[in-house]
Parts: C-alpha cells; structure tokens; sequence
C-alpha cells in the first residue's frame, strides 16, 4: 500500500508509526523484564535462571519435609500406643501386685493377724496304771487335726499349730511319739493359734459332743482363748511342686 | 525519524515505571515478545531500505507471529516441552538473517553512493 503511494506524499509517517508501535511494545516488555530480573536478583541474589534448579531443590525438599512429617506423626502415634500400653502394664502390675499379695496370704507366705482364738492341748498328767493302754494318755495327731478341722469348719482364716503354719499342703502325722507338721517335729504343749471371729470359733470347738468336750472328757487339759489379736506366721517349709503343672498348659 | 525512538523510550519507561510483576511461568512469554519484537523491527528496517516496507505485513507479522509462538509456548507448558524454545531458535535465526541483509543492503547502498561520488568526481 505504502509503495503505491505517490512519491510526493513522505513515507515518513507509515513506517515510523508501525516502528514506534513496536518499539514501545518491546521497549515494554524488555524494561519489565529487566526490571523483574533485576528485583529477582537483589532479593534472591541469584539469576532467574537458577529459580527453576531451585524450584527442584525446593520440591524435593518439601516432599522430604511432607514425608518426614508423616513419619513423625507415625512416631507420634506409635509414642501414644506405647505409653498407653506402658500404662496399662502398670496399672496391671498393680493389680497383679494386690492378686498375688493376696495369694501369698491365702497361700501362708506371709504373716498374719487378727482377732482369733489360742487353743492350748497337753497330754493328760494321769499317772499310767499298771494295764493302762499309754495311748490314751497322750494326744495323737488325730485329736489336733480334730480340733484344726473344727477350726476351719467354724470360719477360721489362717491356723499355726506351735509356729508351724497350717496351708494346704500341711500334713499332720505322727512317728512314734512326736508329731509332724509340715515335716516338722512338733511336741507338746501343742498351741494351736487361728485366726477368725472368737466368739464363733470358741462356740464351735466347745460345741456338744465337739472336740472339746470329747478331748475333757478323756482327761487332756485343754484351755481356750478368745483373743483381740493374735498373730499367726508364715509358711516356712518348701515351696516346691514337682509333678503338678496347671491344667491345660504345656504339652 | 524522532517517532520510533519517543515510542522506545516510552514502551521503556511505561515497563520501568508500571508496577507489573512478570510470573516466573510467563517469563518465556516475555521473552518471545520482545524476540518477536526485535525480529519485527529488523525485518521493517529491511523492508525499508529494500524499498517494500508495508505497514500492515509490518504490524501484522509482529502480532501473528508473536501470536502464534506465545501459542506454541502455551501447548508447550500443556504438554510439558520446551517448545517456545523453537520460537526462540525461530526467532533468532530469522533476527540474525535480517541483520544479515541488512548488512548487504547497507553495504550496497554505500558502494552505489561512493560508486556515484565516484562517477561525479570522476
């Protein structure tokens, strides 16, 4: 169009409006360029060049810092389980602590006492005639194992016969002359302390035709004592089983 | 002849005074308008000494081409290529061919000027 023109018209304008428009667009885009380079540069202090490394570098870094962050909430969560089992455990040792301090009493492993009642047996002081059978002078086993048994039968709650506590274990026995209690020699006077309500005890061993009238009766000297408080030992024989396990567990 | 230079220097000031940030993702769109720009400007000034300026392929070849390669920089962010780097190779070869003809025209024009200085003279 412009070299149709007349050559009379000047080409100055047609040009240099079309120049001017592009040199102000690029002017533009160069000056904002530059200038945003340049704020890049002062506050980053490195080239736009390097903000892609450094995009890279930052990405990785925050998929570490998303992944490590996930880890700590693991380990966090693991911490909270731990504890609460740590605190379960405990509350649990506590409570296995009470069961067996309990155990251990109902076992005879420790000492105990409480009110109760002493019940004091000795052979009979008759002098043996001639004809007399001595056996009837001299308390057998069976006679202290009545009275024990009447003693637990009355609601007695832990026994010792001459500091020799009575457990489940406990036989009573006797090798010649002497008695044996938990394999122990035991001899007369034979006191046999128990600990329970007195009141109820006594009236049980003294009951009609119950062990103290039979044993009075047959001339052994018995005396009986209600006691505040009397103090049974613990069990001082052997603790150990040898063919028993518990039912159900093992081969 | 003063024209062009005021719209440079004011396309100039407007960037250095305008408060706009350029986004680090449209930095290569910056960069293929000011190519597209200078390309522009090169290929008018040769057109100008060849004596077949023409003001509509002038402006319309700065705004289509520059059109086109920001819409090639633009499929380029989509697929994930660095396509606008074959605007920018575009660009660049087309800006150094023109300052090459532009050399020849300038030269010629020099050569026929010393030749007639020459002829006058002699």
């Amino acid at each position: 169009m412009t070299v149709a023109r007349p050559v009379v018209r000047p080409r100055l304008p047609w040009w240099q409006v079309g120049l001017t428009v592009v040199l102000a667009v690029g002017g533009y885009f160069a000056a904002t360029q530059i200038r945003n380079e340049l704020e890049i540069r002062e506050h980053l202090r490195i080239p736009s060049t390097r903000l892609n490394e450094l995009a890279i570098r930052l990405q990785k870094q925050e998929r570490r810092r998303a992944s490590l962050e996930a880890a700590v909430g693991e380990l966090r969560h693991q911490v909270a389980v731990l504890e609460r089992e740590a605190a379960e455990r405990q509350s649990g040792v506590a409570r296995m602590n009470r069961e067996v301090s309990e155990l251990r009493a109902l076992a005879g492993f420790i000492p105990l006492e409480g009110s109760g009642v002493v019940v004091e047996m000795r052979d009979s002081p008759r002098p043996i005639e001639p004809g007399d059978d001595p056996n009837k002078t001299i308390l057998h086993y069976t006679d202290i194992h009545a009275v024990i048994n009447d003693l637990w039968a009355a609601g007695a709650e832990a026994i010792a016969i001459n500091g020799e506590r009575i457990i489940t274990r406990t036989g009573l026995t006797c090798v010649g002359t002497t008695i044996l209690c938990n394999t122990k020699r035991i001899a007369p006077p034979y006191a046999i302390v128990a600990i329970g309500a007195p009141a109820r005890l006594l009236a049980h061993l003294q009951r009609p035709a119950g062990p103290a009238e039979i044993l009075r009766a047959f001339g052994f000297p018995l005396r009986l004592q209600g006691l505040e408080r009397v103090t049974v030992p613990a069990y001082r024989g052997t603790t150990q089983f040898t063919i028993v396990r518990p039912a159900g567990e093992g081969p | 002849m003063w024209l062009p230079l005021i719209g440079l220097l004011l396309g100039i000031l407007i960037g250095l005074l305008s408060p706009v940030e350029i986004p680090l993702g449209y930095v290569k769109y910056t960069a293929i308008a000011i190519l597209a720009a200078i390309d522009t400007i090169l290929g008018g000034v040769r057109a100008q000494l060849e004596a077949r300026f023409d003001l509509t392929i002038f402006l319309s070849g700065f705004i289509i081409n520059a059109g086109f390669a920001a819409l090639l920089a633009g499929l380029g962010d989509l697929l994930g290529l660095d396509l606008y780097l074959g605007a920018v190779i575009a660009f660049s070869i087309r800006i150094l061919d023109n300052v090459g003809f532009i050399r020849r025209d300038l030269l010629d024009v020099y050569f026929r000027r010393v030749k007639r200085a020459r002829d006058v003279t002699g």
